[in-house]
């Protein structure tokens, strides 16, 4: 009978495949939009994406987004390196500045200070020039996208960033931030040249772990420390997200758009399931009349709904897979993340939509009268 | 009438020994409740003995349908008792009934209800997939069955690429092929004109000759109210207003006869095969 459910399935092509495509544009407008959510997401993350190094992100305790920090100084960057277990702990900058431009203009970037002489927390691709210059004077790293905005800039030029010099040694590729849609890289203690500062202006202090240390044990030597937090990469990056979902508004406004994009997929997926067997009632009818089991007929339903579930899944998985791949071209503006997570995801939600789908066709295959058959 | 089968003959014939095929005492049914309800069986008394072919003729709404299911067993009686080779369907459950049916009835509709996606093959070898044939086996008999009602040429085409008459052969190959020992056809002829018509009831005539499988004669029970086809019955019996009228079956033929439109069933009749 499993050859007869799946001929019932595909015999009529035209509704096979409004079936199809309509499951398959549900899971498409799932992924889709997820995928697009999670990318802002991560977006909001800005440098987070870049730096993989440290095992702690040390900062004031009670940050909440990582461009709202309540910055450190010389003295909280000693007292971590003097924290038993540590192998190196590093400043880090990161803040907005202007950028005058030849032509009178100015544009406003994110500008980024690493440690001079270690170079952690550097861009994770070079694209012209090499890294080691940063260690030049006035030497900066311009991000590529950032190359258009600034005019075109080449090696060599001089850029202005708050009347100061700033040479453009190289350029590099990083991950964007919503804080960040031009960057340009320089070493620590130019940045804080570069910008005008009080005594107080490390965004983060990077530290690592020597081998075989426990960072947990590390962290919370920090929070011992009056003043200071230690974060792993993911809870700094899970308070910034947070961040971003709950106080600023856009997450739970486009979260909003999501979830009723999911929910329409949902709602569309199962209605047109339902109706599909629906149309098919005359014929379950027919076959419980002539002496197919209730049973017989729940498999033959199931089987229909794994079927059309697992072909629109993949063809809709597959555009939306094609989607992010686009918006993973680097320099894309689109903000686009697809891990397999949202993968399964969709493919759960899917199997729970055409389950409930087939649910409520079942419900009525088995209370179906087959005496409707003479109707 | 049918020169093999004179209604006369076989009117109340005396039932043989053993149980009787079908056995009805006092079946009711009713649809709605309330002022609004409509008694479609205010209480049925009928026997069919093995071999018959039954018609139960009556005008349009009298209750012939709301009959052959309770008879079939896909609809409940209200009340009474309606029991098919001894056994009461109200004694057994939605799955036993299920099974019951599947082992014992073959069904022909008006309108055909075959599974526009299957071949038509497919379609006659659903009842033998049904109870767990497996799918070798149920082609080679449906394939069989579809050659015995003339279709062995247009066995892998589409119902509906096939002309009405040619899909109620392939509805009846359907019924036939799990060898039911009792055959209900609800207006089998209504959809088809008077010639195609003529051949369906040949082929449902032959049905009623033929034994079934525990070699007793089938016994069929046709719903008509076409009485063109009045002559193949060996009894009929007429409903009115949810009742039988008891009327002898012959008198009913003879009536039929003055309809204008009441053909004599010629040997060659019937279309292309
Ligand atoms: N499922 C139903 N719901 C309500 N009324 C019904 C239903 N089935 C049949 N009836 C009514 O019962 C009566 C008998 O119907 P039916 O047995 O189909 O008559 P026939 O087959 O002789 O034309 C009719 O009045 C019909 O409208
Ligand atoms: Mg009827």
């Amino acid at each position: 009978m499993e050859r007869i459910a799946i001929k019932m399935l595909v015999g009529d092509r035209a509704k096979y495949l409004s079936l199809v495509f309509g499951l398959a544009f549900a899971v498409l407008l799932i992924a889709q939009q997820g995928s697009i959510f999670l990318g802002l997401m991560l977006r909001s993350t800005g440098f987070l994406q870049n730096i993989a190094q440290p095992d702690l992100w040390i900062s004031d305790p009670h940050i909440r987004y990582i461009a709202d920090v309540r910055p450190l100084n010389d003295h909280d960057l000693y007292r971590v390196r003097s924290i038993p277990g540590i192998a190196w702990a590093v400043p880090f900058f990161a803040a907005r500045t202007m950028v005058d431009l030849p032509d009178g203009t100015y544009k406003s970037v994110q500008l980024i200070g690493i440690d001079r002489s270690t170079l952690i927390g550097q861009p994770p691709d070079m694209t012209e020039g090499r890294l080691e210059d940063l260690r030049l004077v006035d030497a900066v790293l311009v991000e590529e996208s950032a190359r258009p905005k600034l005019g075109h800039v080449k090696v060599g030029d001089i850029l202005k960033l708050n009347d100061k010099r700033a040479k453009i040694v190289g350029f590099c590729r990083a991950k964007l931030g919503f804080e960040s849609n031009a960057i340009i890289y320089t070493t620590y203690d130019n940045a804080v040249r570069f910008t005008p500062t009080g005594r107080k202006r490390m965004t983060f202090i990077l530290a690592k772990a020597k081998p075989g240390e426990d960072p947990q044990l590390i962290a919370a030597a920090v929070n011992r420390l009056p003043d200071l937090g230690a974060f792993t990469l993911e809870e700094i990056r899970w308070r910034t997200v947070q961040f971003i979902l709950i106080e600023t508004g856009i997450g739970i406004n486009f979260g909003i758009t999501v979830l009723l994009g999911f929910i329409v997929g949902l709602v569309v997926s199962a209605a047109t399931f339902y109706q599909f067997t629906l149309e098919n009632l005359r014929h379950f009818a027919v076959l419980k009349a002539i002496g197919a089991r209730t049973s017989m007929l729940v498999k033959m339903i199931l089987l229909q709904a794994l079927v059309v579930g697992l072909i629109g899944y993949g063809i809709g998985v597959g555009l939306a897979g094609a989607f992010s791949l686009i918006g993973r071209k680097p320099g894309a503006e689109l903000a686009v993340f697809f891990p397999w997570q949202l993968m399964v995801v969709s493919l759960v939600a899917m199997i729970l939509t055409v389950s409930v789908g087939s649910l409520l066709s079942l419900r009525r295959v088995i209370t179906l009268e087959p005496a409707v058959v003479f109707k | 009438m049918n020169p093999a089968s004179p209604a006369q003959s076989a009117t109340v014939s005396s039932a043989p020994a053993g149980v009787p095929a079908v056995r009805l005492v006092g079946v009711t049914k009713a649809f709605g409740s309330g002022r609004s309800a409509v008694h479609a069986l205010r209480g049925v008394d009928m026997v069919v003995p093995g071999g018959q072919l039954l018609m139960l003729v009556g005008p349009s709404g009298c209750g012939k349908t709301t009959l052959i299911s309770i008879i079939s067993g896909v609809l409940n009686a209200d009340g009474g008792v309606a029991e098919v080779f001894g056994v009461d369907w109200s004694t057994l459950n939605g799955g036993r009934k299920t099974v019951r049916r599947g082992e014992l009835i073959g069904f022909v509709f008006q309108q055909f209800n075959l599974i526009h996606t299957l071949t038509a093959l497919e379609n006659v070898s659903v009842p033998l997939l049904v109870r767990g044939v497996d799918r070798h086996e149920a082609n080679d008999r449906a394939a069989q069955a579809l050659k015995d009602v003339g279709l062995g040429e247009r066995m892998n085409v589409p119902p509906s690429s096939l002309s009405g008459g040619m899909q109620q052969r392939v509805a009846i190959a359907r019924a036939l092929v799990g060898q039911p020992r009792l055959l209900v056809c609800d207006e089998p002829t209504a959809n088809l004109d008077g010639q195609t018509g003529q051949m369906v009831m040949e082929l449902i005539h032959t049905a009623a000759r033929s034994n079934d499988p525990t070699g007793q004669p089938r016994v069929v029970i046709v719903v008509t109210h076409d009485s063109r086809i009045f002559h193949y019955a060996d009894r009929i019996e007429e409903m009115e207003d949810g009742r039988l009228k008891s009327r002898p079956s012959q008198v009913i033929l003879d009536e039929a006869k003055h309809i204008p439109h009441y053909d004599k069933p010629s040997p060659d009749s019937g279309e292309e095969s």
